[in-house]
């Protein structure tokens, strides 16, 4: 009778780890301790199919939709009226699309015109904007005239943003936790976008100004989303 | 766009309908693995199945269609789970079930005790061991990723698992047995040392 066997954890181990040289001639001269590996080789193959296997629900939809609804997740209605669907996303991407037909602008009037003209103010861009006609007379001396005009209208589309956020009143509550995530999701796409211009441009500063401005939005939006959210709910990623 | 991602698209709108189709088409797996990693206690796992599907819908917005919808929840629901067992403390002191021991719940009185199922099988395992063989033997994650979202050391997770597989073995005796005449010659008079 053999006097000496593989310990259990051992012959647990040998579907992961090969047995030594020692270990394989005893598993060779060892009839006993061969059937115990071939018993752990069915304990993995039962484990293989539980995987497989499905089994009944233990959440139920009826007391999972009212936590959804309380958390925003379930768009209730509460904060559009007579929208269209999608449509708080496209005040989010008509803002961006104006900003992008202004700085075109921009751009386009430092490239054609050869004098140079006054950095537009305010009532400029609202000019263009209501237009939205890309005016050839917007013309650039510097540089940093130039990048003066970038800072004018990415803080005028912040505010645009906001102010948007606050008086549109299609949309009665924007601040609420389903808004936020639908604004976040927009600035996920803006995000992905841009982020691709700057890995084509990667030393354009108009489109590295963009991207770190949807940043910014992305990560201000998120506290509010927390900050709208009860307190031992918090949102870490997105 | 395939159906799924656009029933994602309409459910990170807040569309009810296709929320619940999502929570209809994964919650058999979902929630499987909610229930492989908690035990017995079904209260418990459905409210923690509860929140891994409010957590799961919460974060949609954040699924970018780089893996399976069902590949993605399941990271979520292990996670969220494995946090939840944190909290009621049945995940602490792993690495000392290690020391002691004792991969088992019921050391004695389960000698006799043979599972139907492996299901029922794992349930007798203490949490530790059990979230380390679910882990490992059923969901297919590695050691490395194991001892990270336990916080255990990969060795103490591979140490827990052949001690789960050792009481596996114990307990579903009469499924996993391969017939034998050297069954009958077993004695435990010793070891073969590892080489």
């Amino acid at each position: 009778m053999d006097m000496s066997h593989l310990p259990d954890e051992r012959l647990a181990a040998l579907f992961d780890e090969p047995p030594t040289p020692a270990e394989l001639a005893h598993l060779a001269s060892c009839p006993r301790c061969a059937t115990e590996r071939a018993a752990y080789r069915n304990i993995r193959s039962l484990a293989m199919a539980e995987q497989a296997r499905i089994g009944a629900p233990l959440s139920n939809w009826e007391s999972l939709a009212p936590a959804l609804r309380s958390d925003g997740v379930i768009d209730t209605g509460e904060w559009r009226v007579a929208r269209r669907p999608g449509r708080f996303a496209g005040v989010w991407s008509q803002a961006a699309a104006a900003v992008l037909i202004a700085i075109g602008a921009i751009a386009y009037g430092r490239y054609t015109a050869g004098g140079a003209a006054a950095v537009p103010g305010l009532s400029r861009y609202e000019s263009i904007a209501s237009s939205r006609a890309a005016d050839s007379t917007i013309l650039f001396s510097s540089v940093e005239q130039a990048r003066s005009a970038q800072e004018r209208y990415q803080t005028l589309y912040q505010s645009a943003a906001l102010y948007l956020a606050a008086h549109d009143t299609l949309e009665l509550s924007p601040d609420s936790p389903a808004a936020l995530r639908h604004r976040l999701a927009t600035l996920d796409e803006v995000e992905g976008t841009v982020r691709q211009a700057v890995t084509e441009s990667p030393g354009d500063p108009v489109i590295n100004g963009y991207y770190l401005t949807t940043l910014g939005q992305r990560e201000v939006t998120l506290r509010q989303l927390n900050a709208s959210l009860p307190a031992d709910m918090r949102v870490n990623i997105f | 766009m395939t159906v799924e991602l656009l029933t994602i698209r309409q459910a990170i709108e807040g569309d009810e309908a296709a929320l619940r189709a999502l929570w209809t088409r994964h919650a058999p797996h979902i929630d499987l693995v909610v229930r492989r990693l908690v035990g017995n206690d079904q209260d418990l796992a459905a409210d923690i199945a509860q929140e891994v599907w409010i957590q799961i819908f919460r974060a949609l917005p954040s699924y970018r269609g780089d893996s399976q919808f069902g590949t993605w929840a399941h990271r979520i629901a292990v996670n969220r789970t494995l946090n939840a067992l944190r909290k009621t403390r049945r995940l602490a002191g792993i690495e000392s079930d290690i020391e002691e021991d004792s991969a088992f719940v019921e050391m004695d009185t389960d000698r006799s005790f043979l599972a139907a199922s492996i299901e029922q099988a794992m349930a007798k395992l203490s949490p530790g061991a059990r979230a380390v063989f679910v882990l490992h033997d059923v969901e297919g994650f590695t050691h490395e990723e194991i001892a990270r979202d336990l916080g255990i050391t990969a060795g103490g997770s591979k140490s827990q698992l052949f001690k789960a597989r050792a009481k596996l073995r114990k307990l579903l005796a009469h499924l996993v047995d391969v017939v034998s005449d050297a069954q009958n010659s077993r004695t435990d008079s010793g070891h073969v040392a590892p080489a």
